[in-house]
């Protein structure tokens, strides 16, 4: 399982994700900002859960206590050109 | 554009909602990112014993035709970008919208379910074959497996069946740090028997009368055939796994291994050909725009996953922010509309417009009985999560 | 690929377009998705990934993976599964050299 891919956007295999934990990033973020995983196009929505069990199987915390990730704006891409279209009106 | 009301998600909650509010005299805006109204509804077919087939795609029909008929105004093929207070909704095609108040109704994902080679092409979700199947009429595959037994992907294998798709089998996912119960057959068969009374086809039918009882359940696991159980011209396979999926540009074949009642390999490995997997990890409300509108959330594992919290009204811990549906729970689509028309009396109530308040309580009390009379239900305690729910909202009101 | 005579659901009808997927010509049925009408001529390959070059195709099938995501007429990750395809249409695999946003 080592080498499946957990993160389909960004390609980050399962091993990747559980060496990040290993060496310290025991939050969603840090597990994001190490490996990449979560920061692709589709924003974590296919791997999101995933990371969550990886996290809760190897440091044994209950799927309430894992910290959660920021949500923030842009929620989908949008163009840069689309936004600046709108400021307008 | 200002409206009274915008609501996200123009499946069966969303539209259950608008034309409730509409009707009442609320202007209304309703967002969706596909090019048609309906949402998860557009693919589902089951036989339903009390009142024949359900089609889904005729009840989407059928809410479509009201909210034209309303002239709700409608924002398909629209993503939403971004959500600001008090509220301005971005879409992506740059135009932004201004509610009084908004209605999240953004349903549920598929949870993922990772096996080695599970990025190629002809491996997708089991929503995605659904669709494909009862929706665009395209076959997903001339020979597929499913991988994950559980009543949605029990219920779409029997669709497959019906549109004369060849389906070779349905078989565990390889243990993993992601397979939870979905592997372990002991726990997946007691999982399975909570389904008994709801059962709506042969495959489940089947399950329900042999494993009500602990001793059975243990029995028809030790016992299981390995050439599994052929129900509706399906074998089901509750001791053999997927452990790969092979192939160089598209998949080509799957690799089967034999486990035992924990799931784990015990056996030799077999080869079936096949050249579409459909792959079932179940489904999770998908809670990101009212996670970014501020709303608090909880992680409730009898509900699917984490949830806004919410009232019996349906109302957030954001002022001015409802939600309604798969997004407050996994369940059917008749809870997601009559949750969906509570929510619309709710707001038409808010802004003036209702004339009788006693219209709410009869809503909500329909919401309790489409919850009991689930055809087809996915976690079988969602009562005692939605009990929960109610608990952590008093306990926050009373902060 | 496609299901003809259907034993519950209506048959579906509508007219035939013609599109183009990387520089050959395909019939699509009036108003189905990129998605559907490229498996109903047994293509499966939607675009090829950034690092490893892997192909890719359809998965979650309602918008929420962005794994099916091609360049149309120009305009980069354009959701295969969620846009209709219209007459005349151009429609290319998304590679590595398609730009990104």
């Amino acid at each position: 399982m080592q080498n499946t891919i957990v993160c389909r956007c960004e390609e980050v295999k399962l091993g990747e994700i559980i060496s990040s934990i290993e060496s310290g990033a025991t939050t969603l973020r840090a597990i994001k900002v190490v490996t990449r995983a979560g920061m692709g196009i589709c924003q974590g929505r296919t791997c999101r859960p995933l990371i969550e069990d990886c996290l809760s199987k190897t440091i044994k915390q209950d799927s309430n206590d894992v910290q959660q990730l920021n949500f923030g704006n842009p929620i989908r891409p949008i163009r840069l050109s689309e936004l600046a279209n709108t400021r307008k009106g | 554009m200002n409206f009274d009301l915008v609501i996200i998600g123009a499946g069966p909650a969303g539209m259950s909602a608008a034309i409730k509010a509409a009707e009442n005299g609320v202007s209304v805006a309703i967002i969706d990112e596909n090019p048609e109204v309906g949402g998860k509804l557009l693919g589902q077919l089951y036989k339903d014993s009390k009142s024949g087939w359900w089609i889904g795609q005729k009840i989407a029909d059928e809410l479509g035709k009201k909210l034209t008929d309303l002239n709700i105004a409608f924002f398909l093929e629209e993503q939403v970008c971004g959500i600001f207070p008090r509220w301005e909704v971005l879409l992506s095609s740059g135009e932004r919208l201004h509610g009084k108040y908004i209605i999240i109704a953004t349903g549920a994902a598929e949870k993922a379910l990772p096996i080695p080679g599970w990025t190629l092409p002809g491996v997708m979700a089991i929503g995605a074959a659904q669709m494909l199947t009862n929706y665009h009429r395209v076959k997903p595959g001339e020979k597929i497996a499913i991988i994950g037994i559980d009543p949605l992907s029990l219920t779409i294998a029997y669709d497959m069946r019906l549109a004369g798709i060849h389906v070779v089998g349905i078989y565990l996912p390889k243990k993993s740090e992601f397979s939870h119960m979905k592997a372990e057959p002991k726990q997946l068969i007691s999982y399975l028997s909570n389904f008994v009374h709801v059962l709506p086809n042969p495959f489940l039918k089947l399950f329900g009368k042999m494993l009500k009882y602990p001793v059975i359940q243990n029995l028809a696991i030790t016992y299981y055939p390995s050439f599994g159980i052929k129900v509706f011209g399906v074998p089901l396979h509750i001791r053999k796994a997927v452990v790969e999926i092979v192939g160089e540009n598209q998949v080509d074949a799957i690799k089967v291994e034999k486990v035992d009642k924990n799931g784990s390999a015990n056996g030799k490995m077999e080869e079936v050909t096949v050249d579409c997997v459909c792959i079932s990890g179940g489904l999770y409300p998908l809670g990101e725009i009212a996670r970014v509108a501020g709303c608090e959330f909880a992680y409730l594992e009898e509900v699917g996953g984490y949830v806004p919290l919410h009232n019996e009204n349906l109302e957030t811990t954001q002022a001015g922010i409802f939600t309604a549906g798969n997004i407050t729970g996994i369940e059917g689509a008749n809870v997601a509309i009559e949750q969906g028309n509570l929510v619309g009396l709710v707001i038409s109530d808010r802004l003036g417009l209702l004339k009788n308040s006693k219209e709410i309580i009869k809503a909500k009390k329909k919401v309790l009985l489409a919850r009991e009379e689930a055809v087809i239900s996915f976690q079988p305690q969602i009562e005692i999560g939605k009990e929960k729910i109610a608990e952590l909202w008093n306990k926050r009101m009373n902060e | 690929m496609r299901i003809s005579n259907h034993p519950v659901l209506e048959n579906t009808a509508g007219d035939e377009i013609e599109f183009t997927f990387d520089g050959k010509k395909y019939l699509a049925k009036q108003g189905e998705t990129i998605a559907a009408a490229l498996l109903a001529h047994n293509i499966r390959i939607l675009r090829y990934s950034m690092k490893e070059k892997r192909p890719r195709g359809i998965y979650c099938g309602i918008g929420h993976c962005y794994e099916c995501r091609v360049l149309l007429d120009g305009q980069v990750s354009v959701r295969a599964c969620l846009t209709r395809v219209r007459d005349n249409m151009t429609i290319v695999s998304e590679r590595e050299d398609s730009n990104e946003f």
